[in-house]
């Protein structure tokens, strides 16, 4: 370009987060993640000012992803937890709660944040090496041979989405639909290398989530005028039926001619030409005893013509996402050229069937071994229904992250709890030499430690809306609520009747205390020898490597935060 | 561009910020660090000069200037300039070889064996506490650390290594969001930031081949004209396009290639006719990726395609190849047992956000920029190489120079000696640092230079052609300014004789001194008479050969010169962080200043060297409130009494690299203090096109 503008310099704020501004919106942003988390959190709507669509929910990555923040700190956040989303699906507002928490309560103890940044790590660290220590109390062993504790983690994760509006059959029914779906999806015969399969959400809205249901194999929406007259189908024998799954255009349009130039003679049709090798390619299939024909893009109308006379049935346009698990559940090849097609390249289907489901017809290909199948999901209205979609394949995949470390943690804001009375018993029993090591004074590293536990113990107060009262137990740690408006006479133990993950009952004679109020510290225990325990009653698990990572997350970009003493902007 | 280079730009203002940044940059660029010093150390150096230009460096020299006075203000300036670039070639070389070097640590105690880890952590450390947050400093410097072990074969040059794993670093590191920082690690072979298009898995030793080019032939090429005249040819020609890529794929099928790495993206043909000869494929490879596999595997890309019979020679083997998930995405993951040059590992980088893998991702390819620089030895006899061009004429100039000025005391003889002047001069610096040892006096001699001057003047005659040629080179060069580069690469050369006699750090700079106390206080003609001797011998040998000869009667010299002599700076050479270097530069320039005689090179010395305490200023002063006094006090007390300097932090870092970064400063203050005027126009100097811009102006 010949002209040039003159630059704007940089915007350049020192000590951002004493901003009034900044602190405003991220008090903003810190009370609208609250307010939505656990069972009971209150629900948001997302809507453009313009009309549209309107979204409720009240989950994180929705949530994230519509709120558009403006402020760099704000940006920092909220990207951080999207990534942490993005990779584990679960536990995305523990983690922004979290970070806010911290940032609240370190900012509030006023010391450098380079010492914060290095007591918080050190404090993180006794987090980390006791989750995943054997003698840790809040985790469980998480057995696949009961589908009580798997019924457990995916319930926990869709009722905490209250916006998919469940009741309590519904949610154990999607559950028991989810733990099938994934079951499916694990392979028959597990080789060394194992390669989980893929379950497919079918959508049909404004229906009762009790329609809902999966299917092994998968399923191709077609028009209904195709159905009639396809059957019967061509066989290979009883029980297969030979596919051959194309991923290039069978429409005859000219393939690529190169860089230069194709001169055609007048009277040569190269139309023509194309459609008499698809016809030739249709011999070619109805010679190799093909039954089904699936196209990713196109087929031209007489060759489908032609594979219907012969008595196989041809479906395209059926897009790229379904091409993998075709070609993983039938073991064809996607086939993209058409001479000489290889006889390796077909796969086998057990059998097809037709399926129709309110207005929608659908072709169910069912193949030998299950890897794929396809989980028809309802719901009453299309907001319930995207935000259901979203849960469950966060149930999904948290049971796929289950499946490669085998725990899960205590539920119900119990970790947390239990957590911090961990942390506060460990720091009153440190050595003195952590903190010459650590470079600062045992008050400092006392004022940092409190304001950790009171962040881990203060989201475990978000998970009560309504003006509850929130208790704690002097030997397990967990949690404890109690509805509003209690008699002031009245017993705790009275009043308590299960702890939030439903392990402790008010049975057991123990003594509680309100949550943030100073207590002295005490060594959490455990409260079995057993670590598989099945306790029937228990109510909530969370996927242990997900609030793992949460953890850690939420720890680091809050010293990053903290840490940041100036934002330059550019400006152009 | 003769003597004023004009900038010519929009913002005046902002101009010299412009040309600040943009040296700073390339400084960064090109040593991987110092960008922050480079700022805070050029700012306060012209402060100092201008400071130095108000209270009048010279008679001739204008006050500070100001609108409408720049006609007058340049001279002064430039003058500044060019002092500052003769300060640089005489004066900072001679300092920081000779004056400092005695204090240099060297990163390899064992000269035969590699860097050791704890030393090479230190300097990681070092390097990364000023670009990445405290928290993760250790966990990276170990990660560094382990990277840098794993990539390096044993026991060969490391510099080959270093020199690969800083042209690749882009492609030998991966960027993973949404993990914690501590999930980093450094894997075995490459990752290539693609997913198979085909995967077929393999096991064993895999064959692999690199591409460029789109493998299916296409009915006509760029410049050819197809002519179809049949429907029925169409049809051939676009058969025998399958029929040949099947043919291309059972081709490699038959000579085992595994896996085919494409630059190109190929077509749906080519991934379906590979994944049916159990060939796994990845397209799209950026050309840099391509690079880094053609150097690590040996090969270069295949491309004769014409001849399918023949033998592949051009593949390469890998241990294996398989996708990885790292983070939400799928990669390639290949190994190789590598090259003499590198061992093949990649460094995943994790962070909650991309401006935290950006960040740490950037601190580590710098400080492997910084790693190549340290092990880089640095020769002097170089360094005159490619400057000195023409040494004849420069020392004609330089007669001719002196000559035709006029200065206060000259001394005609004494200029025949000119290749005499840094054995004077070194005296000079013993006896000033002896007197000042004497006189106690730590900073202030810096401004009664005249006393000094005159003290060795009076005792010795010698001191006088170094004096006169100092007072001569600035009227000099500005008149005759196209001998300024040669002037200085003649005493850069001239300068090794003079090493001779630093080096050797006890008993002989001791006996020095006594003749120049002896000198001092009688004033007889006994120095006189053992300097010249020493003159001659060197005269002869610089004649005879340009290697250097020690004097022939100071054995003790001899050791020294053979460590010392051929090496500006030794690889490996480095001081503690914490404003070491500052420090002992600070010193020896203050020291140096106290008995230099030329008034303008003493107080731009001077001035460099109180630029320099605002660096440990800065780092001290962020610590506790009087750390930088405290510091200042024990570092100049220990140096006087020959102790060891204080040493709170434990990092260390490279000596070429904070020498870089002084001259660099040295070179951008001179760029800005060349330039007078600052003209503000409205578009690019050049314009080539000037259709559209004369109508839109």
């Amino acid at each position: 370009m010949s002209r040039i503008e003159a630059k704007k310099p940089s915007l350049c704020t020192s000590a951002p987060l004493t901003k009034d501004t900044v602190s405003h919106s991220m008090s903003v942003l810190s009370g609208i993640l609250k307010s939505c988390y656990g069972p009971t959190g209150r629900l948001k709507q997302l809507h453009n000012g313009m009309g549209g669509y309107v979204r409720t929910t009240s989950q994180s990555s929705t949530l994230l992803s519509g709120l558009s923040a403006t402020h760099p700190i704000l940006k920092v956040l909220t990207a951080s937890v999207q990534n942490h989303v993005s990779r584990f699906s679960d536990c995305g507002l523990f983690a922004a709660i979290l970070c806010c928490n911290l940032l609240e309560n370190f900012q509030r103890i006023k010391l450098l944040p380079c010492t914060v940044a290095k007591i918080s790590r050190h404090l993180l660290s006794l987090c980390t090496d006791y989750l995943k220590s054997e003698a840790c109390a809040c985790r469980i062993l998480v057995d696949f041979n009961s589908i009580e504790t798997l019924l457990c983690l995916v319930r926990s994760v869709l009722t905490s989405k209250p916006a998919c509006m469940l009741n309590k059959t519904e949610a154990d029914y999607i559950g028991i639909l989810v733990i099938k779906a994934f079951l499916l999806t694990v392979p028959n015969n597990v080789e060394t290398n194992v390669a989980l399969g893929k379950c497919i959400i079918v959508p049909v809205k404004n229906k009762r989530v009790m329609d809902s249901t999966v299917f092994p194999g998968l399923l191709i929406e077609i028009p209904e005028l195709q159905m009639a007259r396809t059957f019967p189908i061509r066989r290979v024998s009883s029980s297969s039926i030979k596919i051959a799954l194309f991923c290039i255009s069978l429409s005859g349009d000219h393939s690529s001619t190169g860089e230069g130039t194709v001169v055609v003679h007048h009277g040569v049709s190269l139309e023509l030409a194309e459609l008499d090798q698809l016809l030739n390619l249709g011999k070619q299939l109805v010679n190799d005893q093909v039954g089904l024909v699936v196209c990713q893009k196109v087929i031209h109308p007489s060759l489908k013509q032609y594979l219907k006379e012969h008595h196989i049935i041809a479906v395209d346009r059926v897009g790229l996402s379904v091409m993998e698990p075709l070609s993983q559940m039938t073991g064809s090849k996607p086939i993209a050229a058409i001479y000489s097609l290889s006889p390796s390249c077909y796969g086998i289907l057990k059998d097809l069937r037709t399926e129709n489901f309110v207005s929608k017809h659908f072709l169910h290909l069912i193949p030998n071994d299950t890897l794929v199948c396809s989980l028809i999901l309802c719901n009453r209205n299309e907001t319930a229904w995207d935000e259901l979609k979203v849960a469950c394949q966060t149930a999904e995949h948290v049971l796929q992250l289950t499946v490669k470390q085998p725990l899960a943690l205590l539920g119900g804001g119990c970790t947390e709890t239990h957590l911090a009375s961990y942390v506060k018993y460990e720091v009153f029993n440190l050595p003195t030499s952590t903190f010459e090591s650590l470079d600062c004074s045992q008050a400092q590293y006392q004022l940092v430690a409190d304001a950790f536990c009171h962040s881990l113990e203060s989201i475990a107060c978000c998970l009560e809306h309504d003006n509850g009262e929130i208790l704690t137990d002097a030997v397990y740690g967990h949690f404890w609520s109690i509805p509003s408006g209690f008699p002031s006479d009245a017993t705790w133990s009275d009043l308590v009747s299960k702890c939030g993950c439903g392990m402790h009952s008010n049975q057991q004679k123990l003594k509680w205390m309100v949550l943030r109020n100073q207590h002295s510290p005490f060594t959490p225990q455990s409260c079995c020898k057993d670590p598989c325990v099945k306790s029937p009653d228990l109510r909530a698990l969370d996927c242990f490597v997900a609030k793992f990572s949460g953890l850690q997350v939420a720890v680091e970009t809050a010293n990053l935060i903290l840490d940041l003493s100036y934002i330059i902007e550019d400006q152009n | 561009m003769h003597s004023w280079i004009k900038i010519i730009f929009l913002p005046t203002q902002l101009v010299r910020n412009m040309v600040m940044v943009a040296c700073a940059c390339a400084h960064q660029a090109a040593t991987g660090d110092g960008a922050k010093t480079f700022v805070i150390f050029l700012s306060s150096l012209l402060q100092g000069l201008l400071m130095a230009l108000g209270k009048g460096v010279a008679a001739t020299a204008s006050p500070v200037p100001r609108r409408g006075q720049r006609g007058n203000s340049c001279i002064g300036r430039k003058e500044i300039a060019q002092s500052l670039v003769a300060f640089q070639t005489r004066v900072l070389d001679q300092v920081v070889t000779q004056d400092l070097g005695k204090h240099f640590l060297s990163a390899f105690p064992h000269r035969t064996a590699g860097i050791e880890r704890p030393m090479l952590e230190s300097i990681f450390e070092a390097y990364l506490c000023g670009r990445i947050g405290r928290t993760h400093l250790k966990f990276l410097s170990q990660l560094g650390c382990d990277y840098y072990y794993l990539c390096m074969p044993c026991e060969t040059g490391s510099n080959e290594t270093l020199n690969f794993v800083n042209d690749c670093f882009m492609e030998l590191h991966t960027a993973v969001t949404g993990l914690p920082v501590s999930s980093s690690r450094v894997l075995d072979g490459l990752v290539l930031q693609r997913d198979f298009v085909a995967y077929c898995p393999a096991d064993g030793d895999i064959r692999m081949l690199i591409v460029t080019d789109s493998i299916l032939p296409a009915l006509s090429a760029s410049g050819v004209e197809f002519i179809v005249n049949t429907q029925v040819q169409y049809q051939a020609s676009q058969a025998w396009i399958s029929k040949r890529t099947e043919a291309v794929m059972k081709y490699l099928q038959n000579h085992k290639v595994k896996v085919l790495l494409s630059r190109a993206k190929q077509e749906e043909m080519v991934i379906y006719y590979a994944k049916l000869s159990g060939i796994s494929v990845v397209h799209c490879l950026s050309p840099e990726e391509v690079s880094l596999l053609c150097r690590i595997t040996g090969i270069s890309p295949f491309r004769y395609w014409d001849n399918i019979h023949s033998e592949i020679t051009e593949t390469a083997t890998a241990k294996f190849c398989r996708p990885i998930l790292l983070g939400s995405k799928r990669y390639v993951h290949l190994g190789f047992s590598g090259t003499s040059a590198f061992r093949p590992h990649c460094v995943i980088l994790c962070g909650p956000v991309h401006g935290v893998t950006e960040q740490h991702a950037s601190a580590f390819h710098g400080a492997f920029k910084m790693l190549q620089l340290l092990f880089k030895a640095v020769d002097q006899t170089d360094r005159c190489k490619e400057k000195t061009e023409h040494p004849n004429k420069s020392s004609d100039a330089l007669g001719c120079s002196c000559h035709s000025a006029t200065p206060q005391k000259f001394k005609t003889e004494d200029v025949m000696h000119s290749s005499d002047k840094t054995t004077d001069q070194q005296l000079n610096v013993i006896r000033s640092e002896r007197e000042s040892q004497l006189t106690d006096s730590a900073m202030g001699t810096g401004e009664n230079p005249a006393f000094v001057q005159k003290d060795l003047q009076k005792s010795l005659n010698l001191a006088v052609p170094i004096t006169e040629i100092e007072n001569d080179k600035f009227p000099g060069l500005t008149n005759k300014s196209p001998f300024l580069g040669e002037t200085e690469n003649l005493h850069l050369k001239y300068r090794h004789p003079s090493e001779i006699q630093v080096k050797g750090e006890s008993k002989p700079v001791v006996s020095n001194q006594h003749i120049c106390k002896v000198a001092t206080a009688v004033a007889g003609n006994t120095s006189t008479e053992v300097v010249p001797r020493h003159l001659s011998t060197i005269k002869d040998c610089w004649k005879e050969s340009s290697e250097l000869v020690p004097f022939e009667d100071e054995s003790s010299y001899k050791s020294s010169v053979q460590n010392y002599s051929d090496l500006f700076i030794q690889a490996g050479s480095v001081l503690p962080v914490g404003g070491n270097f500052e420090i002992l530069l600070h010193y020896y320039l203050c020291n140096y200043a106290k008995q230099c005689q030329q008034s303008k090179i003493s107080i731009i010395s001077t001035v460099i060297a109180d630029a320099l305490l605002s660096i440990p200023e800065i780092l001290y002063r962020t610590e506790r409130g009087s750390g930088f006094p405290k510091f200042y006090l024990e570092a100049i007390s220990a140096l006087r009494n020959n102790q060891p300097l204080p040493r709170p932090q434990k990092g260390l870092e490279s000596v070429y690299c904070k020498y870089l970064l002084v001259a660099s400063v040295l070179h951008c203050v001179t760029k800005l203090l060349s330039v007078d005027l600052i003209i503000g126009i409205k578009r690019l100097p050049q314009i080539t096109e000037a259709n559209d811009s004369e109508e839109d102006l």
